[in-house]
């Protein structure tokens, strides 16, 4: 606790009494803890903590979650996939009130044995997340599976929307906090080009309210000294260059794609398809699926919340027609969605 | 589903092994990382049933202690629907 104090009282001191300070986080694990530790209500008023992109249910677009409701109709086929995808709301319902042959699965692994136990079906493991769920996805791959299991690959890139955001002229954002398990994929190096490209100072934390106050802290002690560099307080998990072998076998598997992000739009470069080599494996290719266009929740903030131009709170439809029971959008859905954590913490 | 689980090695049958952390034992997935840095007794982080990367014993008690708080939020939630 005096440790925390001490860091708190540091942080108030290296706030500037005269301007903003906006620092996002792009880890709904981050979010978690900053919003239930209560972070936010003791920090100097000039200083924001930002959730940014750190939800892949989220920004999951809803083309890929109709195709996944419209698989599980089949006859031939069980859709897998983790489950807070179960609920995401689409135009169509979601795969748990609209799909017929689906399962939760809490690992790849899972999506392997129940296609090895039913070889008279096709398996399509509808598989999302950033970069620390796509190396397992690879991993299944290089492994080997059985040829009547498939992918459909609705995997993201965290670097990449965060440079979109850093573009991004209105969301002005003064310092990042890194995610740490993305990082533990990508490498603390993969966060040079924020300081070195743009002069924002980035910093890979870890998930205790501690560790982000430290990451905090050493992005201030940088605008302080007007210097931009990569920090990591979580060199304990986190290297420099990252888990190099897990990066090998996502490449042997993914390439990048420009894809869609639900809510946001189309971003050149930003997401990971299935190699053309892998084709036969591609739900995509194999099924044919095909590309819908995107409706709007109407009065759902969720795409706005997600680039960091908005807080939850800011959303008509929250605490009110929005809740973890009633879910509108897909922010409210996921435990990693600021929408859901907001209100799960009851303040931020 | 990004969060990391610290699980303890108690077997290896390289590219999968036995973790456990909390008294539950499960298998994982250890081909996300080189077979020579891996020793029974280490502690990984775990994420979807993959070792991601090894932790210290400290970091990993530090991490469960995080984590112990959100799965009493996920076990009121699961209890509340």
């Amino acid at each position: 606790m005096k440790t925390t104090q001490n860091i708190l009282k540091h942080i108030r001191s290296l706030v500037p009494a005269d301007r903003k300070v906006r620092i996002m986080n792009v880890c709904g694990s981050h979010e978690h803890t900053i919003a239930f530790s209560g972070m936010r209500t003791l920090l100097p008023e000039s200083l924001e903590i930002i959730p940014g992109p750190g939800c892949p249910v989220c920004v999951c677009p809803e083309s890929d979650i109709i195709n996944a409701i419209s698989l599980s109709t089949r006859d031939d086929v069980i859709l897998v996939t983790y489950g807070d995808m179960l609920r995401v709301p689409s135009k169509e319902g979601s795969i748990r009130s609209r799909g017929r042959n689906y399962r939760m699965i809490t690992s790849p692994s899972e999506a392997v044995a129940l296609a090895r136990s039913n070889p008279d079906k096709k398996i399509v493991f509808f598989s999302i997340g950033f970069e620390t769920t796509t190396a397992p996805t690879a991993a299944i791959l290089e492994t080997g599976v059985p040829d009547n299991l498939f992918i459909l690959s609705s995997h993201r890139l965290t670097p990449t929307i965060m440079e979109v955001l850093v573009k991004d002229q209105e969301i002005g954002i003064d310092g990042f906090i890194a995610p740490g398990h993305v990082s533990a994929i990508v490498g603390a190096n993969a966060w040079n080009v924020f300081s070195e490209q743009y002069g924002i100072p980035t910093v890979v934390a870890g998930f205790e309210a501690e560790s982000l106050m430290l990451g905090i802290t050493e992005i201030l002690i940088q605008l302080k000294r007007g210097m931009a560099s990569t920090g990591n307080v979580y060199a304990g998990v986190v290297r420099p260059e990252g888990n190099v072998q897990a990066r090998a076998i996502m490449d042997r598997y993914f390439e990048v794609a420009d894809v869609n992000w639900r809510g946001i739009g189309h971003i050149p470069a930003s997401g990971l398809e299935l190699r053309d080599a892998h084709a036969m494996k591609d739900a995509r290719k194999v099924f044919g699926l095909p590309e819908i266009k995107e409706s709007h929740i109407p009065g759902c903030l969720c795409g706005t919340i997600v680039l960091g131009k908005a807080y939850p709170s800011a959303c008509g439809l929250f605490k009110k027609a929005c809740t973890p029971k009633t879910p509108k959008g897909p922010c409210m859905v996921s435990m990693e969605g600021s929408c859901n954590i907001w209100f799960k913490a009851g303040s931020a | 589903m990004c969060v990391g689980v610290p699980m303890q090695l108690v077997e290896i049958n390289y590219p999968s092994g036995i973790a456990e952390a909390k008294g539950v034992k499960r298998e994982i997935g250890l081909q996300l990382m080189p077979e020579h840095v891996l020793a029974v007794g280490d502690h990984v982080i775990v994420h979807v049933g993959y070792a991601i990367e090894k932790v210290d014993r400290k970091l990993a008690d530090e991490i469960w202690e995080t984590l112990d708080e959100v799965l009493q939020l996920m076990d009121e939630e699961e209890n509340s629907a």
